[in-house]
């Protein structure tokens, strides 16, 4: 894995470019979205260090190229009952990765809501990607691989299966991730904004999310 | 903001201006000019309704301009005068605040501090602007300088709009925040400082524009922000039944040090209120959700995620009922750095205390999986779902429940006890009953009669046997010798 551990900024200087990205994490709960973000970020699965206490949020950078790009990874609450309020989470965010389960039906299905629901109310560029989690229980399979992979092609979504117990795909979709999202002026953290945050507008979506919703 | 307004009340002297100006019947407050909060906010409203658009769009340039370049051109006519003198009076007595950083290159140049804006000063500003001040000597000696004078400038001009709708006040502080990075990244004064003092340096100026200007543009008078802290509040206090079980929350405090983790967390998200600058709220925030965190490393196996902590901080804000939550949130909206609000570990908790907020406002039945008929029980206090044995409570309450179930311990012992005794008298009487029947029983089977004697049996009786015997023996009456 490129880049483990040495999330550190090049202060000023120009090592090639720095991209900040945030990245939400959405899929119905027990579908593995820790662990997989966990798999990502520490290479980890079921030994858990001391240090680590959260997976809620974390960061990881990966070097493509000439482009250092730091994943910021907001894990969402996959409870049926906290699903209104997602709108929160991915508002701002440039990257979605949707998790179901492959040996679970309804997760599939509750995936394609979410899909659905970031074409249409998340920021217009957003990427997605679909993941199939938990591939090495295939004996357990419920949904197709083809089935899925139709799926993301129609809705011009990237798809892996993945395997965060085997770390099977774990850090090629989020590289296949990075290589998507675009590297301009915009995407980067460093850079300052070139004008300040319209907050006519952002004012009152997140007064509007927060309060009045 | 209670003092804001009383400070405002102490320049009316005159006794008829008590009441509203629109001479509705109710009392007027100066602070609202004259008017009762309902007629101010009819004149606020339809003040705005006039072309507000064009009006805030050509203001925001002017602002732009005028603030870029420090000079004061003749802007919109409401507060033309005002500026100008302000203005004016800034041309002539640049007395920096941070005097301390300038007091070497112009020791002459500064008179005792006199300014009505320095003497309302508080402990807080204070103690931030001697830290910021501090930090600021650390830099060239021009860049200080620039700094404290735009600095300055600002706030001075935060204060005369200080009644202006808060959504323009949020838009100059932001501004003010973008004006000063192009001043970083463009003006020679600044060139070669590091990113990391540039972030020191843009930190330190929200933290004291923030500390300085917080009275006005906390919790202002012109939104309805205090109802909202008093809905949300109240919304918290009706709900307080919720159980653990019902959000999917998955703290327990089985033990001293769980609980006191849930006790520092519930303090931590209170203690927000007490803090002034943005960041130093965030960082409350921050801290109450480490605690979290710290507590569900006990009840679940392995770093929790979204799908564990978002209840447990539903649970805990539903605990602590933090004082000016909705004040506190929109505070931090409207004037913090945006760079911290959508990135970042803070942007990040922030987020979710935002999502907290909004589902306690939007709970129903239906997201806590009961009936409508369930809830509303709940809800009008009819009823209370029974699962209090885990409910948090304070070490008082905790003791008291400990000594309650002690208590019932021993009444049950105590009643076992009683029982036993009972049985026992009752097995007593019941033996001695039985014991008796069985005598009765046996004395019926085997009678026995008193049969006459066969023989008299007269032991004084003289009769033949006795005179076979030796006579008894006689006392033998012994003389003394010597008679």
């Amino acid at each position: 894995m490129a880049g483990r551990g040495g999330a550190q900024w090049p202060n000023g200087a120009a090592q090639g470019k720095i991209c900040q990205f945030k990245l939400v994490l959405l899929g119905e709960s027990a579908v593995g979205k820790s662990s997989l973000v966990l798999r990502f970020v520490k290479g980890q699965f079921h030994e858990y260090q001391e240090s680590t206490i959260g997976a809620a949020f974390l960061t990881q950078t990966v070097c493509l190229d000439d482009t250092t790009v730091k994943f910021e990874i907001w894990d969402t609450a996959g409870q049926e009952r906290y699903h209104s309020l997602a709108p929160m989470y991915y508002r701002g965010a440039q990257a979605a990765i949707v998790v179901y389960d492959i040996t679970n039906q309804d997760t599939f299905g509750r995936a394609k809501t979410w899909v659905k629901e970031l074409q249409r109310q998340a920021s217009p560029n957003i990427v997605i990607a679909l993941a199939g989690n938990k591939a090495d229980l295939a004996n357990k399979r419920m949904v197709e691989y083809d089935e899925a992979q139709a799926y993301a092609e129609e809705n011009s979504l990237l798809f892996m299966e993945t395997s965060a117990k085997t770390a099977m795909n774990v850090n090629d979709i989020f590289l296949a991730i990075a290589k998507k999202l675009p590297k301009s002026e915009q995407g980067q953290a460093s850079q300052p904004r070139q004008r300040g945050v319209d907050l006519n507008e952002q004012n009152q979506s997140s007064s509007g999310g927060c309060c009045k919703s | 903001m209670m003092s804001r307004r009383s400070s405002k009340k102490g320049f009316h002297v005159d006794e008829s201006d008590l009441m509203c100006k629109n001479g509705c019947g109710f009392y007027g407050n100066p602070g609202w000019q004259g008017y009762c909060s309902k007629c101010w906010r009819d004149y606020q409203k339809a003040k705005q309704v006039q072309p507000k658009t064009e009006q805030i769009a050509s203001n925001r340039s002017k602002r732009l301009s005028q603030m870029g370049s420090g000079e004061t051109a003749p802007s919109f006519s409401k507060f033309e005068e005002r500026k100008k003198q302000q203005s004016e009076k800034r041309k002539n007595t640049v007395k920096s605040i941070f005097n301390r950083s300038s007091k070497e290159s112009s020791p002459s140049n500064t008179p005792p501090k006199k300014d009505p804006v320095a003497k309302r000063v508080s402990v807080e500003s204070q103690q931030v602007g001697g830290e910021f001040a501090e930090f600021l000597k650390k830099l060239r000696k021009t860049t200080a300088l620039d700094i404290s004078k735009q600095v300055r400038a600002f706030i001075e001009k935060i204060q005369v709009f200080a009644d202006s709708p808060v959504e323009e006040l949020s838009e100059m502080v932001q501004d003010f925040y973008q004006i000063i990075t192009d001043r970083i990244n463009t003006l020679p004064v600044y060139k070669g400082m590091d990113q990391n003092t540039i972030d020191t340096l843009m930190d330190f100026i929200e933290k004291y524009i923030l500390t300085r200007i917080y009275r006005i543009v906390f919790c202002p008078v012109t939104t309805t922000d205090e109802e909202d802290d008093l809905a949300i509040q109240n919304r918290i206090r009706s709900l307080h039944w919720i159980t653990r079980e019902q959000i999917d929350c998955k703290i327990y405090e089985n033990d001293a040090e769980s609980s006191q983790l849930l006790e520092t967390a519930i303090t931590d998200i209170i203690q927000m209120d007490s803090k002034r600058a943005p960041q130093d709220k965030l960082a409350s925030i921050v801290q109450c959700c480490n605690h979290i965190f710290e507590l569900l490393r006990k009840s679940t196996d392995g770093p929790a995620s979204a799908d564990d902590f978002l209840p447990a901080l539903i649970y805990v804000v539903l605990k602590a009922n933090p004082p000016l939550l909705q004040s506190n949130i929109q505070y931090i909206t409207r004037f913090a750095n945006p760079t911290r609000l959508m990135s970042g570990e803070a942007g990040y908790f922030f987020t979710n205390l935002c999502c907290v907020v909004s589902f306690i406002q939007n709970i129903s039945a239906e997201s806590l999986d009961l009936t409508q008929k369930d809830f509303d029980k709940y809800m009008s206090g009819e009823a209370v779902p029974h699962t209090s044995h885990n409910a948090y409570m304070c070490d008082g309450l905790r003791l008291m429940y400990q000594n309650l179930s002690t208590l019932t311990e021993l009444r049950q012992r105590h009643e076992k006890l009683m029982a036993e005794a009972l049985q026992l008298q009752q097995d007593m009487v019941e033996f001695k009953d039985s014991f008796k029947n069985e005598i009765d029983t046996v004395l019926e089977r085997n009678p026995w009669t008193l049969r006459p004697r066969k023989s008299k049996a007269d032991i004084d009786a003289e009769n033949s046997d006795t005179e076979l015997l030796p006579s008894p023996l006689k006392p033998e009456v012994l003389h003394p010798v010597g008679q």
